[in-house]
């Protein structure tokens, strides 16, 4: 018989976010197995905090249906040349998500 | 059934749509931390990665795309799977010559598939029998 | 391989007879026996396969157009886009919550409108699948999915909007966001010149699908996204 509600989704939140926007922030270089949305050319660049946007399952959990604790999720800026050092134009800026495990405090 | 020499151009073929490979292997021991972590490279983080300017286009949707992609969003309204679920499978799990090679929903559906008999929803025997079943029913028309 | 486009033929003036298909093709032979095998086992039903064909059918650019077009006008609705973008999505018709009740599994609720302005531009991609917002501008199109725009738009943005045709000044910051979560975004265009005390329906008809991603630019008397067109051997059937 088919279920007629949402797939659950566990409630505890890791509490407050530990970041907010205009904190500086580095991407870890965690270990890859099976399953990552942290894209490799974000990781070890430092970035900006653009926004702290919804709390949610991370993905590691979530691609295997397993109810994880909901974590704290982070829109961050980068500067294009950060990311790719012979980028040739200096305004253009990157965006991209990121939860809150994936992230550690820069400050330089 | 195939004849014999249908199947041996498809032995051909399966070796033709190998990835290709730029350094050599074969039970390669010697692996170190570069070549451990380039091995476990999601297929799906291609951000950055080199490629010719190609051309943008459209693609008129196929009804088995639409069904296809139905099929598997409605999976997820029932609580069989999520879409992280579905993205892991379809844009990691079947591996870089399925990744590239075949077509976006072929992805999903096959995801799907593997899903169901994953989680013993399906048999893998029932499936394949589900499958020779449409096959020979569509031919007859 | 059957492909069959026609580069140069723009997609939009001549319509080519469809392929005749005889043979059923190997996904649709595996897509008509995973969908049977799952309504048999319960898993959903038939009714619920038709219902968000509904949906899937119901969506498209045209919802994402009349909020641009409404933004313009109206500097208190373009407050309310940009303080809750799912929120003020409901005034123009657009619920996310559908077609279940809360959302459709892959699009999320976290809907987030990048402005423009003369010295922004926003790009968006997804390079690690095609994350897209459905309920606003229907299914992404095909070149949006590909390993090539993903590969390269986050690297090299300029060459890649060049290739669209869109070339900007280097004093315009280009951003590109990768939509590699949760969120979803839609660019809110800058407002050209030429449209003052133009109606919102005028206006909705220059704000294409390739403008809300970012890959094109609208101005007065562009009204259709011009793109290479592939073919379905059996399409859709409305």
């Amino acid at each position: 018989m088919p279920k007629s509600k949402p797939p659950e989704k566990a409630q505890k939140s890791s509490g407050k976010a530990r970041f907010k926007p205009g904190d500086r922030v580095r991407v870890k270089d965690l270990p890859n197995l099976f399953y990552s949305r942290t894209q490799i050319y974000v990781r070890g660049v430092v970035g900006t905090i653009a926004a702290c946007t919804y709390q949610d399952i991370i993905p590691e959990d979530e691609a295997f249906n397993r109810d994880g604790r909901l974590e704290q999720y982070y829109i961050v800026r980068f500067r294009q040349k950060d990311l790719w050092p012979e980028y040739p134009f200096e305004n253009d800026t990157l965006q991209t998500e990121s939860p809150e495990r994936w992230l550690e405090p820069a400050n330089n | 059934m195939s004849a014999r020499r249908d199947l041996r151009q498809q032995q051909e073929l399966i070796g033709a749509i190998q990835p290709a490979l730029h350094v050599s292997q074969n039970w390669n021991y010697a692996v170190d931390g570069a070549l451990y972590k380039a091995y476990m490279h999601p297929p799906h983080d291609v951000g950055g990665q080199f490629d010719a300017p190609g051309v943008y286009e459209e693609k008129e949707e196929e009804q088995w795309e639409l069904n296809t992609y139905v099929t598997c969003e409605v999976l997820g309204w029932r609580g069989v799977w999520n879409s992280e679920e579905r993205r892991r499978r379809a844009d990691n799990d079947l591996g870089y010559s399925l990744y590239l090679g075949i077509p976006y929903y072929g992805r999903w559906i096959l995801a799907a598939a593997r899903m169901l008999v994953d989680k013993n929803h399906i048999s893998l025997a029932e499936l394949i029998e589900k499958v020779a079943e449409v096959k020979s029913r569509h031919a007859k028309k | 391989m059957s492909h069959t486009h026609n580069p140069g033929d723009g997609g939009a003036g001549e319509r080519h007879a469809a392929p005749m298909v005889e043979e059923i093709t190997d996904f649709e032979v595996l897509e008509i026996a995973v969908r049977e095998l799952a309504i048999e086992h319960g898993l959903f039903t038939a009714e619920d396969h038709r219902r968000f064909t509904e949906w899937a059918e119901s969506v498209g650019p045209a919802a994402g157009s009349r909020l641009v077009a409404k933004a313009w006008i109206d500097p208190a609705f373009k407050a309310r886009v940009m303080e809750d973008a799912v929120k003020a999505c409901k005034e123009i018709g657009i619920d996310w919550a559908e077609p279940t009740g809360f959302g459709t599994p892959s699009d999320y609720m976290n809907l987030r409108v990048l402005e423009d302005t003369p010295t922004l531009h926003h790009v968006i991609v997804c390079t690690l699948c095609s994350c897209y917002p459905r309920p606003l501008l229907g299914m992404s199109p095909e070149w949006y999915r590909t390993t090539n725009y993903r590969r390269r738009l986050v690297r090299w943005p300029r060459e890649v909007l060049a290739e669209f045709g869109l070339v900007l000044p280097p004093e315009v910051e280009i951003r590109v966001e990768d939509s590699n979560q949760k969120c979803r975004f839609m660019v809110l265009p800058v407002r050209p010149e030429g449209t003052e005390n133009w109606t919102e329906k005028r206006l909705a008809e220059i704000v294409t699908r390739d403008c809300m991603i970012g890959v094109a630019l609208p101005r007065p008397g562009r009204t259709a996204d011009v793109h290479p067109v592939q073919k379905a051997g059996r399409p859709v059937q409305r």
